[in-house]
């Protein structure tokens, strides 16, 4: 019997049955106890996310004491244009991990998204209709994942492990290999170099799809299932939900804000191409996993995957500014990862989690 | 019940898992108001019979009366809909979800678009204040309750759905003495007020403390069928473990 909350009135756990009537049942019901508010906010906080806004704020004092370039207002807005794809991605993947899945092919779909939506520009599209496409294109690849892994019982890490090589190599084949240039006066060339208020208008998507995600995770019955999918997938399903159409629109989510980062990476460099976002799936898994949502599911933070993007984005970031090689930073983001794995797996064994990805099933 | 339906009549109810048959041919009713003791081995099927009933599996043969009415159902949401309501053996909670999510999960009290967290948070306090459930909140996590806690629970969301029929699949394993008492309680209160309540137990007393009628299954049928006031502990252990089943293997013909 847990009391960590400190609400316990003093009876016998077991003495649950003596009921000599209502008015003695005072501690019988769940107490809205005044005094344990502080302590259910610290037994509510997900420690490892706690712990990560520690190192955090180490992260930037050292890079800050490294480089005086770090901590300026410049740097720390380029830090918000570099991470927003993370974290609208991350804010995606968040729910796909939580819900027991993995999705392995938003780097290839950033990568057609951009490919093509750029290809989309020079044949004359507009602006407005090619953001509206590159999203639902994402957004289709996702639907074609979360089929083949929900209805069709194929374990999402093999699905998408296939769509990534699938996904990109249609845009490799479409384009050749070859980079699109967007030309700099259409609307969503302008979209990456416009700032609002100092920060990128791709920074600005993220807050916004960091603060959509954490009010459907925590406040709708969609992230209410999505966790408890991850949690135990059977009892969701016994209770009526349907569990299938859940994972499903999990995977659509990170197909769909795949695209959308796609179009903002494109924006960004002003052409698209099909060899963009390598790597980019581990860099992803790597923040939300460093932010505390647990990879067997179950458990999604989404303030802990923007402070795992950050993390990841400031090492980066913070690499560049002193003037180490840009090749350290894969190098680096497979060695966050690693950790991140090892702080989230605590106690369980790195066997389970291949089962679980490779879908273990009841 | 000479001309009224029973209120559940499973007729023939077939299932298999690949090569594995759980259920060979099981009949079973159910009145308004009746408590039913169904017992039988472990692996005898009482389980899988409870989940075809409460929607959770699909059976390959047979059928289901709900009110007279044949039914099928396609997915827990529907027996659901019909009035059915379970306690799962394992439970079937999530244990990251907190007590109220779990008493709520898949009908969750909305405002708007978003789940109305204080609605759901005071409404499971006065459920479980209702039935004399403790746990030191409603926002604790259900796997940092214990067994018995957790069974409670369980227990509290099946009632609360206000079921027609109510299925206990062995509700009181983790329980200690005084909240088997409690639930024993809940069982014979809900009967009287007509809800036909479906007991599996291995607890021979609780069968005699609740039950109106027993029956038995063994290797997936339903072999034994009788009203507890006709029994003592001897011959309903006979019963269960088919002590005179030798000389004749006796169908479920008596079953009705
Ligand atoms: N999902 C399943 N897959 C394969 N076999 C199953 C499954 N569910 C139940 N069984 C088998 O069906 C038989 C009946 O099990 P169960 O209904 O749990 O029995 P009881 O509840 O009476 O102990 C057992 O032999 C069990 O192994
Ligand atoms: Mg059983």
């Amino acid at each position: 019997m847990t009391t960590d909350t400190g609400n316990e009135t003093g009876r016998p756990p077991g003495s649950a049955g003596d009921e000599a009537g209502p008015d003695n049942e005072r501690g019988g019901a769940p107490p809205v106890d005044p005094d344990g508010r502080l302590a259910r906010l610290w037994s509510d906080a997900n420690k490892p996310t706690l712990l990560m806004v520690g190192v955090t704020v180490l992260l930037f004092a050292m890079l800050g004491l490294a480089s005086p370039d770090f901590l300026t207002f410049a740097n720390l807005s380029n830090l918000a244009t570099q991470i927003a794809p993370i974290v609208i991605v991350g804010v995606a993947m968040t729910f796909v991990i939580t819900s027991g899945q993995i999705d392995l092919s938003v780097g290839s779909t950033i990568a057609f998204v951009a490919a093509i939506s750029a290809e989309l520009l020079v044949a004359g599209l507009d602006s407005s209709l090619v953001i509206v496409l590159g999203v639902l294109a994402g957004a289709g690849w996702g639907l074609v994942n979360g089929w083949l892994a929900a209805y069709n019982n194929i374990p999402p890490f093999i699905v998408t492990l296939a769509t990534m090589s699938i996904i990109r190599g249609v845009a490799l084949l479409r384009t050749e290999g070859f980079s699109v240039p967007i030309d700099n006066r259409l609307l969503l060339a302008q979209i990456g170099s416009t700032d609002v208020l100092g920060f990128s208008i791709a920074a600005w998507l993220a807050l916004v799809v960091a603060v959509i995600g954490a009010i459907l995770l925590n406040h709708t019955r969609f992230g209410q299932y999505v966790t408890g999918i991850g949690s135990n997938e059977e009892s969701v399903r016994r209770a009526g939900v349907n569990t299938r159409r859940v994972k499903m629109f999990a995977l659509v989510l990170t197909g769909a804000m795949a695209g959308l980062a796609g179009l903002l990476i494109a924006a960004r460099l002003g052409s698209g191409s099909a060899n963009s976002a390598e790597a980019f799936e581990l860099t992803v898994i790597a923040a939300v996993v460093l932010g505390g949502t647990n990879l067997f599911g179950g458990r999604g933070t989404i303030v802990g995957t923007v402070i795992g993007a950050v993390i990841t984005g400031a090492i980066a970031n913070g690499l560049t500014l002193l003037g180490m090689s840009p090749f350290l930073t894969p190098i680096i983001t497979g060695c966050v990862l690693i950790l991140a794995i090892w702080l989230n797996l605590r106690g369980r064994d790195i066997a389970q989690l291949t089962g679980h990805l490779l879908g273990r099933r009841e | 019940m000479a001309d009224e339906s029973p209120l559940v009549e499973l007729r023939g109810i077939r299932k298999s898992f690949g090569a594995v048959t759980s259920l060979a041919g099981v009949e079973l009713t159910l009145g308004r108001g009746e408590v039913l003791g169904l017992v039988g081995d472990n692996g005898a099927g009482k389980s899988t019979l409870m989940k075809v009933l409460a929607g959770a599996i699909q059976h390959d043969s047979g059928e289901i009366l709900v009110d007279g009415e044949s039914v099928r159902f396609a997915s827990p949401a529907a027996a659901r809909r019909k009035g059915i309501g379970i306690v799962y053996q394992d439970l079937a909670l999530c244990d990251t979800l907190d007590v109220a999510s779990n008493l709520f999960l898949g009908r969750e009290p909305r405002r708007g678009p978003f789940i109305d967290r204080a609605a759901m948070h005071a409404e499971a306090g006065r459920i479980l204040r209702d039935l004399h459930v403790r746990v030191p909140s409603t926002r604790q996590e259900i796997g940092r309750l214990s067994g018995g806690q957790r069974q409670t629970v369980a227990i509290a969301r099946a009632v609360s759905t206000q079921p027609d029929v109510l299925i206990l699949d062995e509700p009181t394993a983790a329980l200690a003495v005084a909240e088997v008492e409690q639930v024993l309680r809940l069982i014979a209160d809900v009967a009287t007020r007509g809800v036909g309540v479906i007991l599996i137990t291995h607890r021979l007393q609780d069968l005699f403390r609740v039950c109106h009628r027993i029956t038995v299954m063994y290797e997936g049928r339903s072999v034994d069928n009788a009203l507890v006031s006709q029994l003592d502990t001897n011959s309903l252990v006979d019963m269960i473990t088919r002590a005179n089943a030798t000389d004749a293997d006796k169908e479920a013909a008596s079953d009705h």
